[in-house]
């Protein structure tokens, strides 16, 4: 256990960089408690970088290269993330500071949001570096909880703050379900098995095969961590949250909880399915996630054509877009190169959602109009028309987004995609791709009335206006940007992304403790002797 | 599927089974004998809310300053701390003698001790410990 601490430095830079925010965003001085945003945003940088340069292949973990890429794809997401959040909470109380109202230090809560926005990233990075259940479930929550809060905080004016809590009260019961229901899940798949380490378990999996408390726990834990992915039929607080929460807190829900939950369900995927020494997943849980990804995706698209608000448009798109994921995870890692992959498609799409899906929130939160006396978010379609003639810059980056979201052709959402369909064929799950193909059809209905209401349409006489934070419109011209340049440099997020799906085997044996594991390229080689000096 | 759930060690979960065999009984057996044997009386005394033997005095709908919550999340810390204490002072004789384990080890608790000392920090700003 103790030699992990080599693998932690980018969180443990986050955990200081969190504690440093703390306190100095209650400082009296009002300089000072403008500092946390850039304490967060230095401490994310040497995490990035830190991430980097984490040592892979360990032999606890069972996916072992997925820290190199994780923790840097965690931490410069949430660096923009971070540009989308400057001024998510204390914009008015630090206003009437500067005219003259007495530092009241319970009113100001920017020390403990941009604590709590490291400490939901650094849960997210320990997620990637579980190698037991124990460790996950701590993880996993360490994402969840400071969510909770950050939803409530996000809440501006009367208004705003009421919808704000109601949002945060609702996520916080269903979440708490959710951790109950994967809790319970972790719980019988250790009395299933003996063992907390994924190691141990999938090497108890591949001596002794699959038993039926296990195979209970595996569901319910899938079940409980698909609450953090917000698949179908984790997905009702999806809507209502984003909604009731900043466009910068909800960019921040469509991608770190998802994240975590995503290489959480990769690693117990991982466990029971190929590094058992199987090829596929067992019928059981490949049956339940070919449900999720199916239900997901359509219901997430058919309910995204449904909506009138933007933010509800997006949080049934964010559903969908885990539907999309889920094939990655049934394709699993066929025979490791990027196109034949599901773990290296769900590895890039992470990084695809992460930038585009930020863009889009950035452009909402860098928009404001005014009703009744306070200023609020634009919510409809009709707000945002003819955005591109009003304010070019945040128009473009909406409609490159928007696009990159439908996976039109030479945008990364498209590069994103077609790893998804390649995994799958190659695994045969030909209908799964028929059904994924149907509904980015689908897709394309709502998100293209959006592109075409920005482009096309007059512009909207809502009195729509600048937030005054520029750190936003930075955050939404960057991620259009990316979302170009990824869709000419990705390569190379490819390349690193097939190197993080490598998975690791463990051929059956009979005793349970050995620790002999067998790398991938070198599986069949081995399981061919073994066969060889049995026909001799 | 019950093939395979004989393969389960069903023996090895006896224990929990006698347990919760024990917890129903237990539960049930006193339900049903103070219904049983017990002289049933009732009054008007008896109805009152249980107070410890005292007599209720006021509402029990009171509010209470949220400083006392505060305070308890405060108290909670130290809780925390002593929990992770206990195991470091444990271990902590039984490391090699002669390397530097030690001072890596002092070191670890020196760094998580700070970690409280950063939450007290945050909450003497945040006015905790303000009393007016």
């Amino acid at each position: 256990m103790i030699e992990r601490i080599g693998y932690l430095w980018p969180e443990i830079v986050l955990f200081i960089g969190a504690c440093l925010t703390m306190v100095i965003g209650l400082s009296p001085n009002a300089d000072m408690r403008k500092q946390t945003g850039l304490i967060a945003g230095v401490s994310l940088l040497i995490a990035a970088a830190l991430g980097l340069a984490t040592p892979a292949a360990p032999t606890w973990a069972i996916l072992p290269g997925i820290m190199p890429f994780a923790k840097p794809l965690i931490a410069l997401v949430g660096l923009l993330l971070l540009l989308v959040n400057i001024g998510s909470v204390d914009r008015d109380e630090e206003a009437a500071i500067a005219a003259g109202k007495p530092f009241n230090p319970l009113r100001v809560t920017g020390a403990e949001f941009y604590a709590f926005f490291l400490f939901s990233l650094m849960g997210a990075m320990l997620c990637a570096t579980a190698g037991d259940l124990i460790w996950l479930f701590l993880a996993l929550e360490l994402t969840s909880l400071p969510t909770y809060v950050m939803v409530v905080l996000s809440g501006r004016g009367k208004k705003g703050f009421d919808r704000s809590q109601e949002a945060g009260v609702k996520y916080f019961f269903l979440g708490a379900l959710g951790a109950g229901i994967f809790l319970y899940g972790f719980a019988l798949l250790y009395g299933g098995t003996g063992t907390t380490q994924f190691v141990e378990i999938a090497q108890h999996f591949a001596a002794h095969g699959m038993n039926p408390i296990a195979t209970v726990g595996l569901v319910l834990a899938l079940v409980g961590v698909s609450f953090k992915i917000a698949a179908v039929p984790m997905h009702f607080y999806t809507a209502d949250v984003y909604q009731g929460s900043s466009g910068g807190v909800a960019a921040f829900l469509a991608f770190v909880p998802k994240t975590a939950g995503m290489i959480s369900i990769l690693l117990l995927v991982s466990t029971v399915g190929w590094a058992a020494g199987q090829g596929s997943l067992p019928p059981a849980i490949e049956s339940l996630l070919w449900a999720l990804a199916v239900l997901t995706m359509t219901v997430g698209n058919v309910l995204a054509l449904l909506q009138s608000s933007l933010k509800r448009m997006l949080a049934y798109s964010s559903i969908a877009h885990s539907g999309y994921m889920l094939v990655g995870v049934i394709a699993g890692p066929g025979d490791g190169s990027f196109v034949s992959s599901g773990i290296a498609a769900v590895l890039f799409y992470l990084l695809c959602y992460g930038v585009m899906s930020t863009g889009v929130f950035a452009v909402l939160a860098s928009l404001e109009r005014k009703s009744g006396g306070e200023a609020v978010e634009v919510e409809s379609l009709d707000d945002i028309k003819g955005l591109c003639r009003s304010h070019p810059w945040l128009g473009w980056s909406m409609v490159i987004c928007m696009l990159s979201l439908l996976g039109f052709p030479p945008i990364l959402g498209f590069f994103g995609k077609v790893p998804l369909f390649t995994s799958a064929l190659g695994a045969g799950h030909v209908v799964l791709v028929v059904i994924l193909a149907l509904n980015s059809a689908i897709a394309a209905f709502y998100y293209l009335r959006v592109v075409a209401g920005v482009m096309i349409d007059p512009e909207s006489d809502s009195g729509v206006r600048d937030t005054g934070v520029p750190a936003r419109v930075i955050a939404a011209v960057i991620s259009g940007v990316l979302v170009l340049g990824l869709s000419v440099f990705g390569n190379v997020f490819m390349g690193s992304g097939e190197k993080a799906a490598e998975v690791r085997r463990f051929v059956g044996q009979s005793d349970e403790h050995d620790t002999d594991s067998v790398p991938l390229d070198e599986h069949s080689e081995a399981a061919e002797d073994e066969h060889h000096a049995v026909s001799h | 599927m019950l093939a395979t759930l004989a393969t389960v060690d069903v023996k090895s979960y006896l224990p929990l089974g006698i347990l919760i065999g024990m917890a129903v009984t237990f539960a049930v057996a006193n339900v049903v004998m103070s219904k049983m044997i017990g002289p049933s009386r009732d009054g008007p005394s008896k109805g009152i809310a249980y107070e410890s033997g005292m007599n209720p005095v006021g509402t029990a709908r009171k509010r209470f300053n949220v400083r006392f919550y505060l305070i308890a999340m405060v108290f909670l810390l130290f809780d925390i701390e002593v929990i992770f204490l206990y195991p470091w002072a444990t271990t902590f004789p039984n490391l090699e003698a002669g390397t530097s384990e030690g001072l890596v080890w002092l070191g670890r608790i020196l760094f998580f001790l700070l970690t409280t000392i950063v939450a007290y920090l945050y909450g003497f700003r945040k006015g905790v410990f303000r009393f007016d």
